[in-house]
């Protein structure tokens, strides 16, 4: 545990306003006070990978049925999103399912302290919220070539796929439907600049998603 | 605007790869072929506003059929869009108009600064297609309070709307009417981070640029006359 402490990507950590606008604040707060009036079945928390799907019609079509509510900031890392469940967006609310899609933007950090970053998200939302299960989503490959932060994604997803069999409250889900394509490359027709999903992209990975998320709402928790 | 040589917005910089995936240059790459291989009638250049908006329902429908290219990176300055234009994205097309829509990324950057990088991008566009009108898109308010940010992007757009009709082919559209509340606040229903247009937004925003669009094409003349004689 004393490991943890000194892993920035475990640290809890509110972004800060650099660009002294305010957003990164406003969405927090938004998300606290707009989780008082709802009773989703469903919490899905995150970058902007989970705030984009938000804005594709895919989630009105396969999500918003399921009662689900979506935490995404885009650029956060682990550490950021630890942050924001540590300090309210989980208060007001008792969710059956979490799916959690965080670790492609912790840049300088490594895969295990990623994966510890992950864990310590699990940890928390266990925490708070005994009776929920919580998904965690792969990370997807990025950029058009095979390149560095391609194995490093790679690799944290290995570790908590093994980090999470071990909990009966977590698991872990690739939602890479096969964006690399035998020369290597990624396609813009999937991701758009070769990170964030195109509309095509979404469906891939959400229509298995949908799924999965079905399977857990329907049988309960084994903890 | 003599001091364009000192004005680090106008300088053409490529984005440093620092995070190691070379996304930025495989989009530059990709955006350079599809000049070779497109004939746009319309050229979409920018930051994300330009490329989500490629995402979203309101291409496809009003403005992929006008034979636009979207050339948006994410994240892009005045000074990264400067570069990609100068290599190789204004190769071989001759698009009669090109919206440009640039500056909000520009946090190091005063307004009369980033004012000058966007008259610049304009200049360059007008030099290198003299026969194109340039519409340069008014930047937007941000964040979900009133705060600096929006103020400077205001002095911007007011800055060009004095500076760019010097150019003659070129003029500002500003897209910000109504975003803003009578309370000072921007509303997660149009704009989903403070910053991007939800799809619902988009769709509010971009109706007068539509319209510009069409009336900028309809008096387009040659090839038109020519097929009606
Ligand atoms: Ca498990």
């Amino acid at each position: 545990m004393s490991a943890e402490s000194s892993n920035p990507a475990a640290t809890p950590t509110p972004c800060e306003d650099t660009q002294g606008d305010g957003r990164w604040m406003s969405l927090h707060n938004g998300f606290v006070s707009y989780s008082k009036d709802k009773e989703p079945d469903v919490l899905f928390v995150g970058d902007s990978l989970v705030q984009l799907m938000h804005q594709f019609g895919i989630w009105r079509q396969l999500f918003s049925p399921l009662h689900c509510l979506n935490f995404g900031v885009g650029g956060d890392a682990t550490q950021h999103v630890l942050w924001r469940l540590s300090n309210g967006e989980l208060d007001n609310i008792s969710p059956k399912v979490v799916v959690l899609w965080v670790g492609t933007n912790n840049h300088g950090h490594t895969a295990e302290q990623i994966c510890g970053g992950i864990m310590a998200i699990v940890q928390v939302i266990h925490n708070k919220l005994p009776h929920a299960q919580t998904l965690v989503l792969g990370l997807l490959p990025r950029g058009k070539m095979p390149n560095p932060l391609r194995e490093r994604n790679a690799n944290v997803n290995k570790l908590v796929e093994d980090a999470l069999s071990s909990l009966p409250y977590a698991h872990f889900l690739n939602v890479d439907p096969g964006f690399v394509s035998s020369d290597g490359s990624i396609s813009y027709q999937d991701m758009y600049d070769y990170l964030h999903l195109t509309a095509h992209g979404y469906q891939a990975v959400c229509e298995p998603l949908h799924a999965f998320i079905k399977s857990l709402l329907d049988k309960p928790a084994e903890n | 605007m003599s001091g364009d040589d000192l004005n680090p917005a106008a300088m053409a910089q490529p984005v440093e790869d620092v995070q190691g995936d070379g996304r930025w240059l495989s989009q530059h790459s990709r955006f350079v072929q599809e000049c070779k291989d497109g004939e746009p009638d319309v050229l979409f250049v920018g930051d994300s506003m330009i490329q989500l908006m490629q995402q979203f329902e309101v291409w496809g429908e009003c403005f992929s059929p006008l034979h636009a290219l979207n050339f948006g990176i994410g994240g892009d300055t005045t000074c990264n869009v400067l570069w990609r234009l100068q290599n190789g994205e204004l190769e071989n097309i001759c698009p009669k108009v090109v919206v440009l829509w640039v500056g909000t990324n520009n946090y190091e950057h005063s307004a009369e600064q980033v004012a000058g990088g966007i008259l610049a991008i304009a200049q360059l566009l007008t030099s290198r297609l003299p026969k194109a009108k340039v519409v340069v898109l008014g930047l937007l308010p941000r964040g979900e309070h009133p705060n600096p940010l929006r103020e400077k992007n205001s002095a911007v757009n007011k800055l060009l709307r004095s500076w760019l009709p010097r150019l003659g082919q070129a003029q500002l559209l500003d897209l910000s009417g109504e975003l803003v509340h009578s309370d000072g606040t921007v509303s997660s229903q149009d704009m989903f981070d403070y910053l991007h247009l939800t799809s619902a937004g988009y769709r509010l925003v971009t109706k007068p640029l539509y319209d510009l669009l069409l009336q900028i094409l309809e008096e387009t003349p040659e090839e038109r006359r020519a097929s009606l004689v």
